[in-house]
């Protein structure tokens, strides 16, 4: 049964199927725990929750993809929203233009940490630990300690976090929710069909052979961050949407959440390995273990975070300890398989000898 | 090629630090009055002297080609099992004892799911920092603890020797001891035959998961160690002490020069380097800038000291220190296949 | 140094309960100096503003109070407002207030957030000539602080928000919440705790407390305490949230999921941030005072104790500028400390009839 399933699957999908599994068995657990838990307000209350993490988390996928990493993603989320927001506040303008800005701005910020990372030959780590330092550093600056309120903001975006695009039995497609999948389709589209995505692989994968293969890894590298960047800059969007009071530490900690649910998701930390899929499943992991630890009203208000922090040992270590056990069986099934064909082809060789 | 890099490698970086340090020594000393006296030099050291502490383990850690996110959670889980047991009625050599069990524990943990289990330290670590804060709010909830016995208060604030507390002192004592140990030992070595290729350190029969596992159970015990000493220090504890600190930890390793992507790193540089932010910080503290911009000047500091060498290595066609080299990364044996999506 | 007989002036504002507080404290028995001390202007006084950390608006109108004092008083030292980044908070405190006597300030203005944390380095900076003055929120144990300028009586936080709480359910009262800032913010604290002690008072028997949560004074994790206090307690008719950032984060929550019909907000607000909700009925009665106010006092008071005017013990009474006279009294909210208090005030109440803006 196995055998025949991984002839078929590979370790990785089975890994996103076990990932899925643990995801619904959280679920139901917390279902027979929280009263009301999968009625409509949750859910919808939980697909809003998910946008921000999520268009962050698909940036910061296809940076790790490179074996990279963007720690910075927070203060481009905080700035973006800051500043869109003090914009908003002077002039009047569309949601179309206030979404551009924002992408812009991440879109400038992520360029800076492209240049220095790519062209300037310093690690990721060290170019997004001083970036994530000095972008927050420059929201204070500019903030010059002044709130940003739903008070200053158009008329418009009070009524953008609950629009519902699709309704089905009171259960919405929120804008939010949909503007985040269309960048996680985006993002598969991306990696799955354009050349580019391709290379984001082999770049990760293997530094030295990408370049030696011919891909322009310096190119790739600075438009992840640049992407990255963006995207971070429309979660700054959503955030400005969704919380409407932006303060200097809007999204602070946000850096850690996506990197968290990157890595959760099956996303190799060095790179070359990874699906949408799976940055979806592991977004979708963490945020119902945040909100529905915070619901759980059987539980103190104290060891939430005691217990996140082991559920997110539980569900790494599961997931490693399968996808190695799972390797070997497909290893070997596969071994058998060649030995086989092998043996046939012996076989056949023979029988023609005979002849 | 390596040894010859090596060698610049110590040669011009440590000097570059040294350099920068003696620039801002002598800024301040000229501009910020007071800055000089015995007593602001003790306070220079002492302010952060448990991050220093830690960021001797950390770059163990990270030459070895790991990293360690949980170190601050674990200062705030120990100081937070000595107040809380101390509040219980427990001698405090014992709860500080305990305290440090907790650390060493906890860190053998981290190593064992790091070595053995085979998940990347990034990931681990993350639950760590997650968990052990969590475990310090059960512990302390919306408390404040304090009331600790006077000689645990005193070993924290009060010099021993002149104005230097024990605290300075014990740090010192590690400093040369984590020195020889990652210099002139063969332990020392085999952390940076892991750091620059585990595989290959495999094959050459050096013990990795072993050494990877004694890496962090030290990370641990002396991240506990550090919780201690700033509980001392403090005099009371909140479930939020030391919140925060693993990335200055962190950020004083990397200015350090050593690589992220491990094997390549001195202690040298590293003590450098911390003498080096602490003087930053403390001649900006008293000149009275805020602490935004005291930490976008780290944070510039750390991009530059390794963009101005890359940028003049480009320029003049030979290096100051080595750019990042995907030879330096640490692959892991386990993760080779791939997954195309 | 003019000494004044005691001024009816102070008496003379529209605000009822803290100025009955001030002049009850104004009373002759109490003050055994017998005068009210002014300052002198023109002396030199270095200070440092310290807030919990820079960027937040209400201790911007703290720097401002100060800076009108720091003119008035034509102090030719320097007045530095600093502060640690917000995920630096604690350990950025300590540090600043460690260094104050390098940097050869003599009175630090302490907004404390390290809790008893702050007590070695207050302690050290006293024995190193810089005095600590506190604001905002005190120090616990009250150890080298001279002085806590409170922005209004922490006992009288309490009654207000169980006032509020009365006039927004009614006589017939109902079930709330506290949505406070972090777990061991003093001043969030202390006003929880007075809250606690005047439910039990046979006035507020039908108000029941379900649960207290923590948002950190993050807009985020405010929103999504407050959403899930509504999932918790389908019964809960108000939050209240004693810090500005909470309060704006529950309202934001509630318009959202539009429920401010069956639940209202309240608390401690900037009326700025507040219009809105104050329009559309999801917070229709919350309070504060004014941070410029504060900052101005809390200058007046250093000032005033660095150059020598007044001791810094009880019973001392002085003018503070336009704000009126303050008596220094033992703080009642930190009992057994000895730490010692001015009360500025009045809480203003914001409603449909007092918007604010």
């Amino acid at each position: 049964m196995t055998d025949r399933l991984l002839r078929h699957i590979r370790p990785e999908q089975f890994r996103e199927l076990i990932l899925l599994l643990i995801t619904i068995g959280v679920m139901l657990f917390f279902w027979t725990q929280i009263p009301n838990y999968f009625d409509p307000r949750s859910i919808n209350r939980l697909t809003v929750g998910l946008a921000i993490p999520l268009v962050v988390a698909v940036g910061q996928m296809l940076v790790v993809l490179t074996r990279n990493i963007d720690l910075s993603v927070s203060s481009t989320v905080g700035l973006s929203a800051y500043a869109v927001g003090t914009f908003l506040g002077r002039h009047e303008t569309s949601p179309w233009v206030a979404a551009l800005l924002a992408i812009a701005i991440g879109v400038g910020l992520g360029a800076i940490n492209g240049l220095l990372v790519a062209y300037g030959g310093v690690p990721a780590i060290i170019t997004t630990l001083g970036t994530l330092a000095l972008y927050r550093v420059l929201l204070v600056e500019i903030s010059n300690a002044k709130t940003v309120t739903t008070n200053d903001l158009p008329e418009w975006m009070g009524g953008l976090p609950s629009k519902s695009l699709l309704t089905v039995k009171d259960y919405d497609l929120r804008l939010m929710a949909a503007v985040a999948l269309i960048a996680l389709i985006g993002g598969h589209l991306v990696l799955r069909f354009l050349p580019y995505g391709r290379r984001l692989y082999a770049i990760g994968s293997n530094p030295d052979a990408a370049k030696v293969a011919g891909i322009p890894a310096q190119r790739d590298v600075f438009l992840a961050f640049v992407i990255c960047g963006g995207l971070a800059g429309l979660g700054g969007f959503l955030y400005l949407i969704r919380f409407g009071n932006i303060t200097v530490t809007a999204a602070q900690g946000l850096e850690l959440q996506v990197v968290a649910a990157v890595v959760v998701g099956g996303v190799s930390i060095l790179g070359g390995q990874g699906s949408m899929f799976g940055v979806l499943l592991g977004v979708v992991l963490i945020e119902v273990m945040q909100q529905s630890l915070l619901r759980w009203s059987g539980l103190s208000e104290f060891v939430k975070d005691a217990i996140l922090g082991l559920l997110i040992l539980i569900a790494i270590t599961v997931d490693a300890v399968l996808l190695v056990r799972l390797r070997e069986a497909w290893v070997n099934t596969r071994r058998r398989d060649r030995a086989k064909t092998r043996l046939s082809l012996a076989t056949e060789g023979a029988a023609d000898a005979g002849d | 090629m390596r040894a010859t890099d090596w060698k610049r490698y110590l040669r011009r970086w440590e000097f570059l630090l040294f350099v920068c340090l003696v620039v801002v020594v002598i800024y301040n000393s000229v501009n910020v009055s007071n800055f000089l006296t015995a007593q602001n030099q003790v306070n220079l050291l002492q302010l952060s002297i448990e991050k220093a502490i830690v960021a001797l383990i950390m770059t163990f850690v990270i030459i070895c080609g790991e990293i360690d996110l949980s170190v601050a959670s674990m200062m705030g889980l120990s100081a937070s099992v000595v107040a809380r047991l101390h509040e219980s009625g427990w001698n405090m050599a014992l709860a500080v004892l305990a305290a440090l069990a907790v650390g060493l524990g906890f860190g053998v943990l981290n190593g064992f799911f790091v070595a053995k289990v085979g998940i990347n330290s990034l990931a681990v670590t993350l639950a760590g920092y997650i968990g052990f804060r969590g475990l310090a709010e059960v512990f302390i909830e919306d408390n404040s603890i304090g009331d600790f016995p006077s000689w645990f208060t005193k070993m924290g604030q009060d010099g021993i020797i002149g104005p230097i507390t024990f605290s300075i002192l014990l740090f010192v004592i590690m400093a040369v001891v984590a020195t020889v140990i990652l210099h002139f030992s063969g332990f020392g070595r085999q952390i940076y035959a892991i750091g620059s290729n585990a595989r290959v350190a495999v094959f050459s029969g050096v013990p990795v998961a072993r050494t990877r596992i004694i890496i962090f159970a030290a990370s641990g015990l002396i991240s506990a160690l550090a919780g201690v000493l700033y509980a001392a220090r403090l005099g009371a504890v909140r479930a939020s002490t030391a919140q925060g600190f693993e990335l200055d930890i962190i950020t004083i390793v990397l200015l350090g020069g050593v690589s992220i992507f491990g094997g390549i790193g001195s202690m040298v540089g590293v003590l450098l380097s911390i003498l080096l932010v602490l003087n930053i910080r403390n001649g900006m503290t008293i000149a009275g800038i805020t602490g935004n911009t005291q930490t976008g000047v780290i944070g510039l500091l750390l991009i530059f000291s390794v963009l101005i060498p890359n940028l003049a290595a480009r320029a003049q066609g030979r290096l100051l220190r080595p750019p990042v080299d995907p030879q330096f990364q640490a692959p892991r044996v386990e993760t080779t296949a791939q997954n195309a999506g | 140094m003019k000494r004044r007989t005691l001024l009816i002036s102070a008496a003379v504002g529209p605000f009822m309960p803290a100025i009955a507080t001030v002049v009850e404290a104004q009373s002759p028995e109490a003050s055994p100096v017998g005068g009210v001390a002014t300052a002198t202007p023109g002396q030199e006084v270095n200070m440092m503003l310290l807030p919990k950390f820079l960027g937040i608006s209400v201790f911007d109108q703290a720097n401002e109070g100060a800076q009108e004092a720091h003119g008035e008083l034509q102090n030719p030292g320097k007045l530095d407002f600093v502060g640690p980044t917000a995920d630096n908070s604690v350990a950025g405190q300590i540090d600043f207030v460690t260094n104050a006597p390098a940097g050869g300030y003599d009175v630090v203005m302490l907004s404390n957030n390290s809790g008893d944390q702050i007590d070695p380095a207050a302690e050290a900076a006293v024995a190193g000539g810089t005095q600590i003055v506190t604001w905002d929120s005190p120090i616990p144990s009250g150890k080298g602080e001279s002085l806590f300028v409170a922005q209004v009586d922490f006992d009288e936080t309490g009654k207000v928000m169980a006032d509020m709480a009365l006039d927004i359910l009614g006589e017939e009262g109902g079930k709330f919440a506290i949505l406070s800032a972090s777990p061991d913010a003093a001043n969030q604290n202390a006003w929880i705790a007075s809250m606690e002690k005047i439910l039990a008072e046979p006035e507020y028997a039908n108000l029941e407390l379900l649960d207290t949560v923590y948002g950190n004074d993050e807009s985020e994790e405010s929103y999504n305490q407050a959403l899930a206090l509504i999932d918790k307690y389908p019964e809960m008719q108000l939050i209240m949230a004693p810090t500005s950032v909470g309060i704006v984060s529950a309202a934001k929550a509630l318009q959202d999921e539009g429920l401010c019909d069956s639940v209202k907000v309240s608390g401690l607000g900037d009326p700025h941030e507040m219009t809105s909700y104050l329009e559309n009925g999801c917070a229709p009665e919350f309070a504060l005072w004014s941070f410029v106010d504060l900052g101005y006092t809390t200058y007046y008071a250093s000032y005033l104790i660095a150059t020598g005017a007044i001791q810094g013990v009880a019973g001392e009474s002085f003018e503070a500028g336009r704000m009126g006279t303050y008596t220094i009294e033992e703080d009642p909210t930190r009992p057994d400390t000895g730490a010692l208090r001015i009360v500025m005030g009045p809480f203003s109440i914001y409603n449909a009839d007092n918007p604010g803006v």
